[in-house]
């Protein structure tokens, strides 16, 4: 097996191409966890999910477990998931509500803020270097937690860019995601989809701000859905949420040219803006109303003229503010992939648009639906393609080369159409793989 | 070498594997006037022939237009609205997934999928004369192949059936997949 140096990595990024190796090399991906995964500020939960002490919620930050706990300081923390002792992992289950987290193993018990409470027979270690009062012996906290409007991120490298710096343009779409509640707060509700790929994570990271696809992709899902419902519906029947929803994808290219392209330091980006796929749904009864209430008719107006079509928050998670839901990228191998769909309830908005939100979710990310198998499909074929060696061993990237606007703080537009992000996510990724970021 | 069980504490040995009474009776007779179990059995194993045959068209017209065809992502979700659903699916949905099947472009389906049902397990759960209908739950199988890939699915059937004078028509399926939690790959054949 190859031993990259960083002169190697750094050769394997370029400014118009990457080289295949980056998605399909084992040891690339072992050093991804390493020097992305193991620095970055990654998504572990939201808040709401441990909203009382004793509430806990089990994860993973790369292939690390990990758990995330309300303690009784009212403090959220997370913990790696492995007991001080002989590293089983703690808790077994995903989710719920224990005082205390007791090692299934030896029975060794620990506080929700990791520090060691109890061990059976602690007389066997007087005098010896384990027990209670010795900080190796908790449950280790991961060295930096932060979060910012209750989605809480950590990050497994004692330095590095504090949060907030860190989100740089993409904490807009976290603010306007918030403040599309009328009472300006957000709580998961609604379960989960975890749908496992056979491709590489970058993949799907790519394909959130990949505007060429969709018309080709999802052709047969979205143009079915036009054709069958014109010849269904009658001229008076309202239009169903799940026309909507699936009629834009295939919108044509100058629509999503025209949605535009920003991207911001640490490898975030967007795509639209002034509006999106997302931005010609029917109103919902009662729900403008109820935020004029909270902030006043222009504010109200600004709120919902955010038309952020997906956010990347590079590398963890990807969200969308009309639909108030976030996918979770959860990578397990070089070619394994776990994408998780969670939805976020607007408290205090009409329950007719969170229920719009799950029935997006049922209708593009399960992997049950119309639209989530053509794009595995479409990275499966990327993941097997790049077995050939047909003396090509590069990614093209090479659309609107060039042509970025950068603003003075960096901040980098394209046309919706641009490999610029792909550009951008690459740089990113070079600096972290060679100690730049 | 013996095991002397006297010195085992008695936490190890009680004997806690046997479950507690179930409350659902089992079947006896069937009630009075309800279908015949039979021809029951035949016409769950029909609507899985064609979906193994892929005769879609046939298959959705077993259906009642509104019949909702859900497939849960929880074990005992309690409803589609509020919770996230593998598929939550009526008439029109059903319509565009059918339709979808015989796209040129639908990548996901190129090569196309094959499947196998096995429906076993049947009982009649209840019987409504005045509405004509009755509740039927059944176990099944579904072997999922496409491009050298087989997946197994295994759950319950909960059939809500109309009968009509010609035969039986779905009123609503539900779908509990045994691992509709877990990390999944495509699904692309109805259950």
């Amino acid at each position: 097996m190859a031993h990259y140096t960083d002169n190697q990595l750094a050769g394997l990024i370029r400014e118009d191409c990457v080289h295949k190796k980056v998605y399909t090399d084992p040891e690339v991906f072992d050093l991804e966890m390493e020097r992305i995964w193991n620095r970055s500020w990654i998504y572990v939960g939201h808040d709401s999910q441990v909203k009382k002490p004793g509430d806990y919620f089990a994860t993973s930050i790369g292939r690390q477990p990990v758990v995330m706990t309300r303690h009784k300081d009212g403090k959220v923390y997370v913990l790696f998931n492995r007991c001080a002792h002989k590293g089983a992992q703690v808790v077994g289950d995903s989710c719920g509500n224990m005082p205390r987290l007791r090692c299934s193993y030896h029975g060794y018990v620990f506080d929700t803020d990791g520090t060691l409470l109890h061990i059976p027979r602690e007389e066997g270690y007087s005098g010896a270097g384990f027990g209670k009062g010795k900080p190796e012996s908790n449950m280790q906290q991961v060295p930096r937690v932060d979060s910012y409007h209750g989605l809480v991120f950590a990050s497994l490298a004692s330095d590095g860019p504090d949060l907030k710096t860190w989100l740089s343009g993409a904490a807009v779409s976290i603010d306007n995601l918030v403040e599309r509640s009328p009472e300006g707060r957000i709580e998961i509700a609604g379960g989960c989809f975890r749908y496992l790929h056979d491709s590489n994570w970058k993949m799907f990271v790519e394909n959130l701000n990949d505007a060429m696809h969709p018309m080709v992709v999802h052709q047969s899902s979205s143009g079915t859905a036009k054709r069958v419902f014109d010849e269904r519906l009658k001229e008076d029947d309202p239009v169903p949420f799940e026309l909507e929803m699936l009629a834009p994808f295939t919108n044509n290219y100058e629509f999503f040219e025209k949605m535009g392209l920003t991207a911001w330091d640490y490898g975030h980006s967007v795509t639209g803006g002034k509006f999106s796929i997302h931005s010609a749904y029917s109103p919902i009864p009662g729900y403008m109303d109820a935020l004029i209430g909270k902030y006043g008719e222009q504010k109200a107006r600004e709120i919902l003229a955010v038309n952020r079509h997906n956010t990347v928050v590079y590398p963890s998670f990807t969200l969308k503010g009309a639909i108030t839901s976030i996918r979770v990228v959860k990578p397990v191998a070089v070619d394994k992939t776990v994408i998780e769909s969670w939805v976020f309830r607007q408290v205090g908005a009409p329950e007719e648009l969170f229920q719009r939100s799950i029935t997006y979710c049922n209708l593009i990310n399960s992997h049950a639906n119309l639209v989530g198998p053509d794009d595995y499909e479409a990275y499966h074929r990327l993941q097997y393609g790049l077995q050939t060696q047909d003396g090509n061993e590069w990614v093209s990237q090479h659309r609107h080369l060039g042509e970025d606007e950068v603003d003075e703080d960096g901040t980098r537009h394209a046309t919706g159409t641009s490999d610029m992000v792909f550009r951008h996510q690459f740089r990113t990724w070079k600096d972290y793989m060679v100690g730049a970021a | 070498m013996g095991t002397d069980l006297k010195s085992v504490p008695d936490t190890v040995i009680k004997t806690d594997l046997i479950p507690e009474q179930d409350s659902t009776p089992m079947p006896t007779e069937q009630p009075a006037n309800s279908p015949d179990l039979r021809e029951l059995e035949q016409f769950l194993y029909h609507e899985a022939r064609l979906l193994d045959e892929q005769r879609w068209e046939e298959w959705n017209a077993l259906y009642l237009e509104d019949a909702e065809y859900w497939v849960p992502a929880a074990a005992e979700q309690e409803d589609p609205h509020n919770h996230v659903s593998l598929i939550y699916e009526t008439g029109l949905l059903r319509a565009v997934r059918i339709k979808r099947y015989k796209h040129p472009n639908a990548f996901s389906l190129q090569p196309k999928p094959r499947s196998v049902h096995l429906v076993t397990n049947v009982i009649l759960e209840g019987y409504d004369e005045s509405a004509a209908e009755c509740s039927v739950n059944s176990r099944f199988i579904m072997l999922q192949y496409r491009r050298e890939k087989q997946d197994v699915f295994a759950g319950t059937y909960h059939h809500r059936l109309r009968i009509e004078e010609d035969g039986f028509r779905i009123a609503a399926k539900r779908v509990d997949l045994l691992n509709c939690d877990a990390p999944l790959e495509n699904i692309l054949i109805y259950f």
